[in-house]
Parts: structure tokens; sequence; C-alpha cells
């Protein structure tokens, strides 16, 4: 049995289903992320598991023990919260140890506990000030710092990272990913930016609607992901979604694909289960890195509308098959916007969806 | 999401505490509040005289209530007095308001000086405006002292004056409560709308006239809704000012109600007058409310 | 706000100076009649400067003024309102603060009707409840009693201040109440150790609204109390309409100034938190 399971959980307020029927199974040490956008459900997931709601139906298992009927401050969780909830008239060392004296830790104890969080968050010198007279990056480590002093079985994070600005989210992130790989505790985190549930994730859970699109690994998700929703809200840019009808030239399947000059036949490898779809309409995805500058002969003409240099990569707009497209090629050889150039798709790891469904099809 | 805790998963405690703690007042206001509003309802379809009698007296109470004299002389009094006391202090406060909001110098001691009057019983500033407006020493004998010789001023004890004293104590004490209520919202309209305005090239008149003082509806009417209140409620003022007089020509119905339930044995009569005080509030509050809850469900 | 010519400027000072007086000149008339001689007053008007300053209107007021047929001053009446004022704003904020903590934090269902309910309550006039409550004060004992006055001042405060309450704890983020149940707090340890030491600001609202309320309020105590219990504002009407054979102006004038000492001292004191109080009971729901 896993670290965390969550089995057939729904969730109704009044007439609404927030949650349809969630499943997750995770590991001792696991880093799962709960990903989607805002009013997908992973908030109220979250609450869920830490029992500061409870399911309309379904379980939640915490190690090995059904903790649906157990109150939140028995199961063995800690959180850190958006908006990092710190006690405002409490200082530092309060706000860390009113958990602790709750849950009747002798005095020494305490101390012992919260020199070795401040120590290991350098928050030494802050013990003595309150909330108000701290940063934010300061009170986010003070938050992380009151869930550490639980040292609970399990971690919860509920978009921790979205008020700080780009520089400290990016440091912090790291800081979180270290940690975890120094305490190997089991992590459950909320976030709706898809960058950090790449980064710091072992295993992803992307919501919509109440319902989880598609589990597994980053890579999982990124190279293969089961619908077209998962495939634009994974990745930055999104990925390129191209109206295609499947075609058959010479005995290979592929799809004609046309930019400001002659349209092109384009064969797909390893996709011929595509051959009973012959003729129907089809959306192509492929990311902006699947695209490469080449030569007139091996490309497809597009005219560039605007470029984007982002210093290691240059972005160029553009249009194929009517359709706005974004390839990400090196700088050292693009094009100027208004100019012509040849892409290449790589077309091994196109993924195809159904244009109606979004399910992914190939 | 919303702090909707509904089905919130608390233990057995949590889950009752909160209702335990909460019936205390929920009970007293359900006793004491609705429970006396029945009671009173139906002490007004009674005989009740100096004692309660519980003997059925249909609608004759009401009967005597609109064939009253008296009642409907605090009714037109109320009339008066609502109109001008609400006029004037809407006036006098949005004015100030207005004004106060130029970026003043000593902005801080004016609105102490406009606002502390409402610090103050009005008992306190009933005795006060008598004093001033006695015939024989007060604002007469100033104005006689200053050459106006014929001046006279006998609003206090002439019948078909003394409401409107009520009504000039009254603006001087609740003005400042409307200037607070207008700077308050003068001070949330967004500065980029009149700088924009000014761009068009507006006058400040004008700017205030078309844009500031329309985007404050939902003040105006919260501060009409209050002041309506006030007016309808007014009891110490005028028992301190005139005591309902001369004769009972300055009463209003919550002396009239005073005067009958405990001054003149007609504790029936008195319930029935309670009773349209409380029609009257609730014909003006409970419009508003409705109105207050949808918007703000709509949020 | 905009720039403004000269004209303008002496416009709006001027109306604004004009606006003071106006709001000062009762209190001025109040202070020097208080220190004059009936002889002065007499001779004097309104606006003019006492020439020979005396307490003894003071004096007078205080301790041996005649409110009716009784004739010790004001003094069994402020202390009477002291004795009342206390309790029923201790006990009024206390309910109030639990009651808007339930009804923010720990709402459930029907809470919301409930809360509905206490705020028609700010609306109704007494008077509706006045001859009830009479009986029922009667039926307890409590009639023409301080603690029956605490009573019916609390009963009827705890609109105003559940409203207070509630509407300061609204906007205390829910997370706060989250994370200190995953620390372990339950509801009153969340209160004790969370809430209320946030709850500074609008206690001081509070406690100095109920007190302005029930110190100035007339209407329970004319209906309510006895002869051992009346308020000042029954005692200050009472001196200022005994009909005695001369009108003593200044005696009334001090009389009404000590009536009107402690609130206009917690105003100056606390004049912003008064404000609050005023333009929160204002903006309601």
């Amino acid at each position: 049995m896993g670290a965390l399971s969550i089995r057939n959980i729904t969730k109704t307020f009044g007439e609404t289903q927030i949650l349809k029927g969630i499943n997750i199974d995770i590991d001792a040490g696991q880093f799962l992320i709960l990903v989607g956008p805002s009013g997908c459900g992973k908030s109220t997931l979250m609450n869920i598991i830490a029992g500061l709601e409870g399911p309309s139906s379904g379980e939640v298992h915490i190690g090995d023990r059904l903790v649906n009927h157990v109150a939140p401050k028995d199961r063995d969780i800690a959180m850190v919260f958006q908006s990092y909830a710190l006690y405002p008239t409490m200082n530092v060392r309060q706000n860390i140890a009113f958990g602790l004296e709750t849950r009747k830790v002798p005095k020494a104890e305490q101390d012992e506990t919260i020199a070795r969080v401040a120590k290991m968050l350098q928050i030494d010198h802050l013990l003595k000030r309150k909330p108000g007279e701290l940063s934010g990056g300061q009170r986010q480590r003070v938050a992380m710092g009151r869930a550490l002093a639980r040292n609970p079985k399990l971690f919860l994070f509920d978009e921790p990272l979205s008020n700080l600005d780009a520089k400290l989210r990016v440091e912090m992130r790291a800081e979180i990913k270290q940690l975890h790989q120094r305490l190997k505790t089991t992590v459950v985190y909320v976030t709706h930016d898809q960058i950090e549930a790449m980064t710091l994730g072992d295993r992803i859970a992307v919501m919509k609607d109440g319902v989880i699109q598609q589990f597994g690994s980053p890579q999982e998700i990124y190279d293969s992901p089961a619908n077209q929703f998962v495939a634009g809200f994974i990745g930055s840019p999104s990925m390129n979604f191209i109206p295609v009808h499947v075609a058959e030239r010479e005995g290979e399947i592929g799809v004609v694909l046309q930019g400001d000059g002659d349209a092109r036949f384009w064969p797909l490898p390893d996709k011929l289960q595509l051959r009973e779809r012959l003729g129907q309409a089809l959306t192509l995805g492929l990311r902006p890195e699947q695209f490469d500058l080449v030569s007139a002969a091996d490309g497809l003409s597009c005219k560039v509308c605007i470029t984007e240099p982002t210093g290691p990569d240059t972005m160029l707009f553009s249009q194929i098959n009517g359709k706005d497209i974004i390839a990400r090629v090196h700088p050292r050889h693009a094009p100027q916007a208004g100019e012509s150039c040849h892409l290449q798709p790589d077309l091994r790891k196109a993924v195809l969806f159904d244009p109606a469904t979004e399910a992914r099809v190939a | 999401m919303s702090h909707t805790t509904q089905s919130a998963h608390y233990g057995f405690a949590e889950r009752w505490l909160p209702r335990l703690v909460l019936a205390p007042s929920f009970l007293l206001s359900l006793v004491f509040i609705y429970g006396f509003i029945a009671w009173n309802g139906y002490l007004s379809f009674t005989r009740s005289r100096i004692l309660p009698n519980y003997e059925s007296a249909g609608l004759s109470q009401y009967e005597a209530l609109f064939a009253s004299e008296r009642w409907w002389t605090a009714v037109q009094n109320l009339g008066i007095f609502g109109v001008l006391f609400i006029g004037g202090a809407m006036a006098v406060g949005i004015f100030l308001a207005v004004m106060l909001d130029q970026k003043i110098r000593a902005e801080g001691v004016l609105r102490t000086i406009y606002l502390y009057p409402l610090a103050l019983s009005f008992i306190v500033t009933g005795t006060a405006w008598k004093w001033m407006l006695n015939p024989g020493l007060g604002l007469e004998k100033l104005l006689h002292d200053w050459g106006f010789a014929s001046f006279t001023f006998d609003w206090l004890v002439n019948p078909d004056y003394s409401i409107y004293t009520v009504v000039i104590a009254a603006m001087w004490q609740s003005s400042g409560f409307v200037m607070a209520l207008f700077l308050a919202g003068l001070r949330g309209i967004d500065d980029s709308i009149i700088k924009a305005a000014q761009i068009d090239g507006a006058s400040l008149p004008r700017i205030y006239w078309r844009i500031v003082l329309p985007a404050l509806r939902p003040v105006f009417f919260s501060t009409l809704m209050i002041l309506a209140h006030i007016a309808i409620k007014s009891f110490d003022l005028v028992m301190a000012l005139t005591g309902g007089g001369p004769g009972f020509s300055s009463d209003l119905p919550a002396t009239f109600m005073y005067q009958m339930a405990f001054t003149r044995g007609q504790m029936g009569l008195g319930a029935a007058s309670a009773m349209m005080m409380l029609a009257t509030v609730a014909a003006l509050v409970v419009p508003y409310l409705y109105s207050e809850l949808r918007s703000k469900r709509r949020d | 706000m905009i720039e403004q010519n000269r004209f303008w400027r002496i416009v709006v000072y001027g109306s604004l100076l004009i606006a003071a007086v106006y709001y000062l000149l009762p209190l001025y008339v109040m202070f020097t009649t208080s220190l004059k001689g009936m002889e002065e007053i007499r001779n004097g008007n309104l606006l003019s400067l006492p020439l020979d300053i005396s307490l003894a209107a003071w004096q007078k007021a205080w301790s041996s003024a005649c409110t009716g047929v009784d004739c010790s001053g004001l003094q069994p009446y402020f202390w009477n309102s002291v004795l009342m004022v206390v309790p029923a704003v201790a006990i009024s904020t206390a309910l109030g603060a639990i009651n808007g903590y339930v009804l923010s934090k720990w709402q459930f269902r029907g809470s919301e009707i409930v809360f509905g309910m206490i705020l028609f309550g700010v609306f109704i006039p007494f008077q509706v409840l006045l001859l009830p409550m009479a009986q029922t004060l009667g039926l307890f004992g409590m009639a023409s009693s301080i603690p029956g006055l605490v009573f019916v001042h609390v009963v009827c405060g705890l609109a105003s201040t559940t409203l207070f309450f509630r509407n300061y704890y609204v906007g205390i983020p829910d997370e706060l109440i989250k994370a200190a149940r995953l620390d372990g707090a339950g509801f009153w340890r969340i209160f004790l150790r969370i809430i209320l030491p946030m709850s500074t600001p609008i206690l001081t609202v509070t406690v100095i609204w109920q007190f302005t309320q029930i110190w100035n309020d007339f209407l329970f105590g004319v209906v309510f109390s006895g002869l051992d219990s009346r308020p000042i504002t029954v005692g200050l009407n009472n001196l200022a309409n005994t009909t005695t054979s001369v009108k003593e102006y200044n005696v009334d004038m001090a009389a009404a100034l000590i009536a009107a000492l402690p609130t206009i001292i917690v105003y100056v004191l606390a004049g912003k938190y008064f404000v609050r109080g005023l333009t929160a009971g204002a903006v309601k729901g």
C-alpha cells in the first residue's frame, strides 16, 4: 500500500459536482503535483486530503490508514498555504511553536525542533519578528518551517509560490526540490503553473472540470499527452494544433501541410492505425521545438509574421493550414519578420487528436 | 473556493459547538425581538389599558388610533420632520463632504468638529437647543442686542412652529454623519476617473455633478435609509426639546406611543401605534435589505 | 485633488469655517452659560463671555439640583449610568464577538438565516418591544432595576455588535483557520489564540459604539428604570424640565455637559474608532 491513496472521491456543492470520481495512488517519498486551471477542483481535493472538507463519497488513505473520519490534526500531515496563513499576532517562533504547544510537546523538545527547523531554512535571525515585518520570501520560509516542525508523514503545499515574484519563485522552487530530496517525505503540491508541475513533480495529475485528465510522470505527460487539453496545458509555449486531413501517398500515411507556398505531403511514421481514418479531419499536435529551419528543398515554406527572441531561442510566429503556429528555432539562423523561411516538422513525435472529442487518436 | 464549510469535515464537538455558542443569541433575539413583536401585535388587538387585558378588541384600537387627532398630528409632524431633516442633513452633509475632499489643510480637525455632536445624547442636544432657542434670553435676545429690535423667535412655544425647532436641532446633530459617510465614499472613488474627466475638459462642479456624485448612489441610498430610520425612531430629542408640546403640537409617533403606553394608560393604543411604526420601517427596510443582499449574492 | 484658482479656495475654506462655527457654537454657548450666574445670563446674551467665572452651577448640577421631587443633583444618575454601561457593554461586546466568529468562520446550515434575523434587529423600532419587555421584566423581578436595563441593552445591542464582528472577521483569511486546525487547535483555542489577538481594532470600535449608544440612551432609561436606577439622560431631562419658579439655565447647561462629558472624552481620545463604528454600522450586511 502506498503513502497516499485516493479512491473514487466525489464532491458536490449544492447542484455542482466539483470532483467527479478521483483516483490517485502514490508511493512513500513521491512528489505528487495536482495541476490544472482554476476551478478544476484541485484545491478542493487538497482540502479533502487535509481533512478540512469532507468528500461526498470515496475514501482517502494516508499510509495504510483510512482517514475519512480522522480530524485534520490527527492525520499526521502539514500544510503550506498560498497566503502562508501565518498568525499575524505571533512572532516567527510562536508561529512555529503553536502547533507543538497544542500537541503538548515538552518545552525542551519544542526548542530543539524550532532550532533545527530555523537552521534548515535559515530563518534563525527572524525568530523574534512578526509576519508583518517579513518579506514575501521570508514568510514563505516561515510557513514551510511551521510545516516542517511537525515532521509529518505527508506534506501538502497549496500553491505556495504564487504570491512571490518571478525571480524568488524560481529560487524557492529549487529549494523545495532540494528539501524534498533531503527529507524524502511524501508531498502533495497544488499549482496552476505547469512549469512548477514539470520541474517539481515525480507524478503529475492534470485536472480539469473535476476529472483527472492524465496521471503520470512529467515526461510521459509531456511526450504523450492523453488528450488535447493536457497537450495544450503542459509546455510553454503551448503545443501547436494544426487542422489536417489524413492522406495516403505511395503507400504511406501522412498529412498535407501548407504554409505560404505549395502544399506538401508529410508522412507520419509509425501511425499505420490511421489508415482507417483516411480522409478524416484530425488535429495535429506539434510542439514548437518540433520544427527545424532547413533549406528550401526539405522544408515547408512559411511566412514569418513576428519573431520573439528569448535569448537562447527565437520564437517564429507563422501560419500552417491557416492556423497560427509557433516554432522554436536557434537565434543564429532566425529569419526576420516578413521574410519567408522553410520549416521542417519532426513528425516522429507528432500526436493527433479527434477535433470533436479532443481525445488522442494517435 | 468559498468558505462555505457546511459539509466541512469537523469532529463531533466542532460540529456542534458553533451552534451551541450561537444558540443564546439566537434565542434572545427570537424571544425578545421577534416574540415580543408578536406579543406587541397581540396587545394591539386587545382592550389593554393600564394593565394588559387579553380580551379581544378586534381592530378597535386601530380604529381609535386612526380617529385620533393627536396621532394624525404626530404622523403629519413625522412627515414634515422627515422631509426637512433628511433633506437638510443630506444637503449640508454632502456639501461639507465635497468641500472637505478638496485637499484641505486641517481636514482632521474640521472633521472632528463636524462629527462631535454625534457623540452627544439627543437629550444633551435637546437641552442645549432649548436654551438657545428659548424666546426670553436665547437667540431672540442676542439679535435684540445686535440691534434687530423687532426680531421675534418663539418657535419653541408656538404650536405652529414647534416641530421646526426639532428639525433644527436634529440637523445640527446628524449632518456630520452624512458628511462622514459621503467622505468615505468620495475617498473610495478611483482618482483616475476624475483625471480622465479633467483631460476631457470638464469643469470641477461638472465633474462632481455628473461623475462623482452619481457614482455615490449606493452611499446615497444607505444614508437615506439610516436618516429615515433615525427620523421614525426620533423620541429623545422631542422629549428634551419640547416634550411634544406646546400641547401635543410637536408629537412624533414615538412620543405618541410612549405617552399612550406609559403615562396615559392606553396600552392597546400604544401597541397599535408601535405596530404602525414597525410597518413603516419594514416598508422601507425590507426592499432595501433585499436589494442589498441580492447585489451581494451577484458578486 | 484638482488644481483650483484662488477664488474657489476662499469659497471652500470660507464655507468650511462657517460650518465649523455652526457646529461649535452650541458647545461654546453651553460652556460659557454654565460658568455664568443667573444675573449675568439675564443681562448678557448667548454669546457674551462670562465676566465672573463661577463653578457654582456645576456644583449645583452635580450634587444639589432638583430633578423632580428629589434634590441631590445628577450624581446618583451618573453612577447609575456607570453601573449600567459597564456590564452592558462588556456582555454585548463579548456575545457579539463570539457570534461574529461563528457566523463568519464556522458557518453551518441555517447560520445565514440566524444572521439575517439578527441583522434585521438593527432596524427594528424599539417602541414595538417596550410593552412586552416591561411585562417580562416585571415578571422576573427585574423591573425598574439596573440589571433589567443591562439586560435590555444587551438584547438590543446584539444586532450591532454581531454585525460589527461578523463583518470584520469575514475579512480574516479562512486559510488562517485551516492552518490552526491542522496545528491541532479547536474552536475555542482558535478564537482565543488567533482571532481575539487580531481583534483589537474592532473591539475598540464596538466598545466605543456600545458605550456611546448605551450612555446616551433615553428611551429604555425612561421606560424601564425606577426611582433609584435612572440613568443620566433621564436625570438630565428631569432636571431641565423640572418646573421651578426660576429657570436656571446655567445649571441646565452644566448638567448637560456633565452628561455629555464621558462620551465627548471618548470621542476626543478615540474619534477614529468612533467614526469607523458609524460607517461600519451604515454599510450593513
